[in-house]
């Protein structure tokens, strides 16, 4: 997923940022003792430098605008190509979804700026498809395919070590931020058992200081007992494949958080009866 | 003086009513039926419809839940604030004008003017100004700025405070330097021994006073709304930078009750970026009351800039522009040196 490049007289040399992020490993308070062990062999990491865009501080530097962290982390294993009969696969109408959500935050200027959007997939492999990056600066959603099993846990470690370190970037530039939100979609059940215990753990812990909102959505045959483990708040499930509207909820609790005048504020969000049977 | 506590005064619930979500008409105090067009614009406390008749009219029609929860105490504030022929023949105010009523003869609202203008919450944004206020220049804000602190001070001669100083009530014309509020109904509002107080705040926006106070149990003084009034001002010449925005720091409600304004004497945490060199070029008769007010007065009311120092403060940073003392731009690209001696750009008035 591409962003847009910004000029920036300020852009540090990558040597330099490489350094800075080594400083901010150690910083990092231990997320890493939530989730017990080095990140998954299986994960891939796309570092966000290596393609030439701009470093996330030069936006953080020139939008002071207050962040809202948006981390999701889609299941794109090989359950979700399957057809269960109400017209096209789940992953279609994920991608689908997906789409409408950006665009509807670009639609909303307050929240295209400060809604800062971050995609992880788990689908045989833990893949970062998106750093964070404002969705003003999203140029374009790619499509996942559907394959492999679903290393949720290894999903949730990475999105969560990402947010931590996105939190401390905030805080070193100056930037305040909302509370960030962990918004996990699965259709099944985590199949990497051990990490998936540490990492429930670790986002309900999180989740229950309110440093955290977890909102955990289970699709159709989802084990909805199993991923309401990973939040305070018991797993809602999506009503069919109602991706839109759930994405739709998504936008619209989005724009709230990021209209309300403060970071201290109290949000109301929509009902979630549109996308969700209770 | 009496302040309104509203746990004195309870209504019997109002069966929660759909009918208010998809409102076409409402009824005047006389029984009259006025057809409503389609939604305006929502908010936490209600919905705002144009009358179709009225053009220049707008109604707002309060949530069901927030009409059972305080519906009360709303109606004694609005119906006080409708008498109230001053404020009402503001053209800078959405002022409650009358109220209004659903089938039931059951009061759900009020009419007011309809003001335009974009957010000043988009002319304090520093990615989205240019595209609201194109050509916008330090001149203009300091128009903005002082049609905005004449209001306010017209409005403290009246017995009424802001209360929450929101940004987004804060309309500002892009084609002239006018600015209108609304929200009005939020104000604090003094009327003889009783005051309606304004329940919404927050903390980052308010004077450590009043932290951790339920916010419609706080009486806001002239020296409480001097502290968000200072925010305010900051902010707009800032381009959204908050006062208290702090690199390295922490919360901004945090900074604040620590007084830590890192644009103080020290300059220490200034967050990178453009935001030194706009500061850099801001008058010392400006930064010397930002300085007062965010630092000394985040701990003692007394030290806070008055209205009345604002506008002098800002009347004649207006002049020396006009007389090509000062960068007009929004953002100047290099720091203000010791030997500036101005623009040389005297403005056309």
């Amino acid at each position: 997923m591409r962003r847009s490049v910004f000029p920036s007289p300020n852009r540090p040399s990558r040597e330099s940022a490489r350094n800075y992020l080594d400083l901010l490993s150690a910083r990092v308070p231990a997320v890493s003792n939530l989730l017990g062990g080095a990140v998954s062999a299986q994960a891939e990491v796309v570092e966000p430098w290596d393609d030439g865009v701009d470093l996330p501080a030069d936006d953080l530097i020139n939008n002071p605008s207050p962040r809202c962290a948006c981390m999701l982390v889609l299941d794109t294993s090989a359950s979700m190509s399957g057809n269960w009969g109400e017209g096209r696969p789940p992953i279609h109408q994920l991608n689908e979804g997906l789409v409408a959500f950006v665009a509807a935050l670009q639609s909303d200027e307050i929240a295209s700026f400060s809604v800062e959007l971050s995609i992880i997939t788990v689908g045989g492999v833990v893949t970062e498809v998106l750093p964070f990056t404002t969705a003003a600066q999203v140029e374009e959603c790619p499509r996942f395919p559907a394959r492999g099993d679903t290393p949720l846990g290894g999903g949730i470690k990475l999105a969560l070590q990402r947010l931590e370190e996105r939190k401390a970037e905030y805080k070193r530039c100056g930037v305040p931020y909302y509370q960030p939100w962990l918004v996990v979609i699965s259709d099944g059940a985590p199949t990497d058992g051990y990490q998936w215990t540490a990492s429930a753990e670790a986002a309900r812990t999180l989740s229950a200081e309110r440093r955290l909102v977890s909102l955990m959505v289970g699709v159709e045959y989802a084990n909805l007992s199993r991923l309401s483990a990973a939040s305070t708040r018991p797993a809602l499930k999506l009503k069919g494949l109602n991706f839109a509207a759930f994405f739709e909820w998504l936008s619209v609790s989005m724009s709230r958080v990021s209209a309300s005048t403060s970071v201290c504020g109290q949000i109301h969000l929509p009902p979630v009866d549109s996308w969700a049977t209770i | 003086m009496f302040y309104y506590a509203p746990e004195r005064r309870r209504r019997s619930a109002l069966a929660a009513s759909s009918a208010n979500e998809a409102m076409n008409t409402v009824y005047s105090r006389e029984g009259k039926c006025r057809y409503l067009g389609s939604l305006y614009a929502t908010g936490g406390e209600g919905a705002i419809y144009p009358l179709l008749e009225r053009a220049d009219l707008l109604v707002k029609i309060y949530h069901a839940q927030v009409l059972e929860k305080r519906g009360e105490l709303l109606q004694d504030k609005v119906l006080m604030m409708c008498e109230q022929q001053h404020h009402r023949n503001n053209g800078r105010l959405a002022w409650p004008l009358i109220p209004v009523y659903d089938a039931y003869r059951r009061w759900i609202g009020y009419a007011m003017y309809r003001r335009q203008g974009v957010p000043m919450a988009k002319l304090a944004h520093a990615m989205l100004y240019e595209r609201h206020f194109p050509g916008l220049d330090r001149r203009r804000v300091t128009g903005y700025l002082l049609n905005l602190l004449r209001t306010i001070r017209e409005l403290h001669d009246g017995g009424v405070m802001l209360g929450d100083c929101n940004l987004r009530n804060i309309l500002c014309d892009p084609s002239s330097e006018e600015i209108s509020l609304i929200d009005c109904d939020s104000f604090q509002v003094e009327l003889g021994e009783w005051v309606y107080t304004c329940p919404v705040g927050f903390p980052d926006m308010t004077p450590e006073e009043h932290h951790g106070q339920d916010f419609s149990l706080v009486v806001r003084t002239q020296e409480s709304e001097a502290f968000s009034i200072a925010i305010v001002l900051f902010m707009a010449l800032m381009l959204g930078r908050h006062p208290y925005d702090v690199q390295g720091g922490g919360e901004r409600a945090e900074n604040l009750r620590r007084a830590s304004f890192p644009y103080g004497v020290g300059n220490s945490g200034i967050p990178a970026g453009r935001w030194y060199n706009i500061w850099s070029h801001m008058p010392y008769r400006l930064k010397a009351l930002f300085i007062r007010t965010l630092v000394e007065g985040a701990h003692d009311p007394r030290k806070r800039a008055t209205l009345a120092e604002w506008i002098n403060a800002i009347e004649q940073y207006r002049k020396e522009i006009d007389k090509g003392y000062h960068e007009v731009a929004m953002e100047p690209t290099a720091p203000k040196s010791r030997t500036y001696r101005g623009s040389g750009r005297a403005q056309s008035t």
